[in-house]
């Protein structure tokens, strides 16, 4: 069967990682709109000794898992990564090909996209194909407005997909396992993988956190976060952040959550002054309550919250971290 | 050693944002507009090169109406040596890879050993641009860049990943950086910047200027089209408690207690 979905797969250190999963769970919803056939979904993985790994996506989602496994995709290179995606595309021709919004996925695709002269819709949170034409969701002006593409007649489109957009595949297939030659000479990369490693730390982890106090531009100033840190001893919880903070050095970087910070799901997130861009929101919608704390009543984050005040930070925070001090005693 | 920075105009965050009467952009009536922030750091680390004497020349280019020439007065104002501002009527509704054709054709000849470009525009979020710009041009790009250090002959970068770590790579020039907020600490034009600004160029070309089709641009051409924008879903939305500070906290409390268990 003709290849309609192709899902570029990501794996570390050989382990297929959970977003490919949901991209296989939303090409399957896709094929299945467009009636293209569950047979239509493959899935294109690269990397160094992944057996497992492709036998794993051709157990799961993937009526073929295409590998293209090379000590020169050992690491990720853009441009390696992209002549291969490139490539694969091409002799797959599928109507789709079906990226993660990871730091990884939004690197090499628009190299794809301009290899190939193809449509790139960026960090979608919902795909869709009615009658062959897919359609993409997405977020515009920082999470104010909802965007929906349409790529005309273009026969081939690309998607970077965000975490969270879609059930795992959770069904089987016996799909099959094909080998192919990347075709890369390491010495003629120009983007060289150095390392990975951790970013500056003081050891906090914020994953393990079962309270969390985040605070965001809304306070304004370094000075201010007192209130912030208050309220979290007063709860016994920890001090989270969004992006402006930490790029505003008002705190470390490694309080940062967020997709390009931590993701946390503690039982307790409580968010002062965080407008709720998506890039936060994906790093803590998990979260068991939220309570929300904003001055502007439209902000995006009163619609992940389950309780919410619209006010002045300044005044409810304080008033908040009395009242938690009094239900302690 | 060139250097470039790619450069947009958005609308202000704080602007009155209202949708159009077709229901697929921004009414761009009531907005007010500014330098794109994430190109403010671009701006700033490629003025860092010169301070250094690495860049001999630092210039900003923009694709934008008329309007998009403040941002580049903004550019040269805070250091930039000159500026390009692409202008056509003809460039309205294109998508992001047009864009990158357009880049790619007015930087032709110019030899820039490096670009620098924010990781994404605060009003489409696309996210892309920087990379289609860089294989349009076959060369390297990294996004979301942390650090850059020039060697000779190459760049290193630290690109920041999820949960606190970071990947390091090492490009050869010439090549794309594509930087995230909080690389550095952008500079604000001094009164002396303003005034050398007014002596200083910016070159505005259209389409013909820079061989390119106009079939091949604008919303005809587009194969990235916006079909509707809105306000999004309010979700389950919250229970908004209302009264003063002590009656909301203590309304909180109540809630954190019931819902949670951990007070």
């Amino acid at each position: 069967m003709s290849c309609k979905v192709l899902v570029v797969a990501e794996q570390d250190g050989g382990a297929v990682r959970d977003i490919t999963w949901e991209l296989l769970g939303l090409a399957h919803k896709v094929a299945r709109e467009a009636g293209w056939g569950e047979g239509s979904v493959k899935a294109l993985l690269l990397g160094q000794n992944l057996d497992t790994a492709a036998k794993g996506l051709a157990e799961r989602g993937a009526a073929e898992a295409i590998v293209a496994d090379s000590p020169a995709l050992a690491n990720y290179s853009c441009d390696g990564s992209a002549a291969v995606i490139e490539a694969q595309a091409q002799a797959e021709s599928p109507a789709l090909v079906l990226l993660g919004h990871t730091p990884n996925g939004w690197d090499v695709a628009p190299h794809v996209a301009a290899g190939l002269d193809a449509p790139l819709a960026t960090e979608c949170s919902a795909v869709t194909a009615p009658g062959g034409k897919p359609r993409f969701t997405r977020k515009a002006f920082n999470g104010k407005f909802v965007q929906e593409i349409e790529v005309g007649d273009a026969p081939m489109s690309i998607a970077t997909v965000q975490r969270g957009a879609s059930q795992a595949f959770s069904g089987s297939t016996q799909g099959t396992v094909r080998k192919v030659d990347p075709g890369i000479d390491p010495a003629k990369l120009q983007a060289r993988f150095v390392e990975v490693r951790k970013g500056e730390s003081g050891g906090l982890d914020l994953t393990q956190a079962a309270i969390i106090v985040s605070g965001g531009r809304g306070l304004g100033a370094a000075e201010k976060f007192s209130i912030i840190r208050d309220l979290a001893q007063a709860l016994g919880g920890q001090v989270g952040a969004s992006r402006p903070v930490t790029d505003s050095g008002w705190l470390p970087h490694e309080h940062q959550i967020g997709s390009s910070g931590v993701t946390v799901a503690p039982k307790l997130y409580v968010a002062c002054g965080i407008s709720g861009a998506i890039q936060h929101l994906v790093g803590m919608r998990g979260s068991g309550f939220i309570v929300a704390i904003n001055k502007d009543a439209d902000a995006p984050i009163f619609g992940v919250a389950d309780v919410g005040v619209v006010g002045d930070l300044f005044e409810i925070v304080p008033a908040l971290t009395k009242a938690v001090q009094e239900a302690r005693k | 050693m060139k250097t470039l920075v790619l450069v947009k105009q958005v609308p202000n965050t704080d602007s009155p944002f209202r949708i159009n009467a077709a229901g697929t952009w921004v009414d761009e009536g009531n907005l007010t507009y500014g330098l794109n922030d994430y190109d403010r750091y671009a701006l700033e680390e490629a003025l860092r090169l010169k301070d250094k004497g690495a860049a001999t020349e630092v210039v900003a280019l923009s694709v934008g109406p008329e309007r998009a020439a403040t941002a580049l007065r903004t550019c040269l104002a805070t250091g930039a040596d000159r500026a390009i501002h692409v202008k056509d009527d003809r460039l309205a509704g294109s998508d992001p890879l047009a864009i990158a054709k357009v880049i790619a054709a007015a930087i032709k000849g110019e030899e820039f050993r490096l670009i620098f470009a924010g990781l994404q525009a605060d009003d489409d979020n696309y996210t892309q641009t920087p990379a289609l710009v860089a294989r349009l041009l076959g060369r390297p790009c990294a996004t979301a860049v942390l650090k850059a250090e020039l060697l000779d002959g190459s760049i290193r970068v630290e690109r920041e990943l999820e949960n606190n770590r970071v990947q390091v790579i090492e490009m050869t020039l010439p090549a794309v950086v594509a930087v995230q907020t909080g690389i550095n600490e952008p500079r604000y034009a001094s009164l002396k910047g303003i005034m050398a600004a007014k002596k200083k160029e910016i070159r505005t070309v259209g389409l013909s200027d820079i061989g390119v089709d106009a079939a091949q641009v604008g919303g005809g051409a587009a194969r990235l089209k916006t079909v509707r924008l809105a306000h999004p879903p309010k979700g389950k939305g919250a229970e908004i408690l209302k009264g003063s500070a002590d009656e909301v906290a203590k309304a909180l409390v109540q809630r954190i207690r019931e819902k949670t268990g951990v007070l």
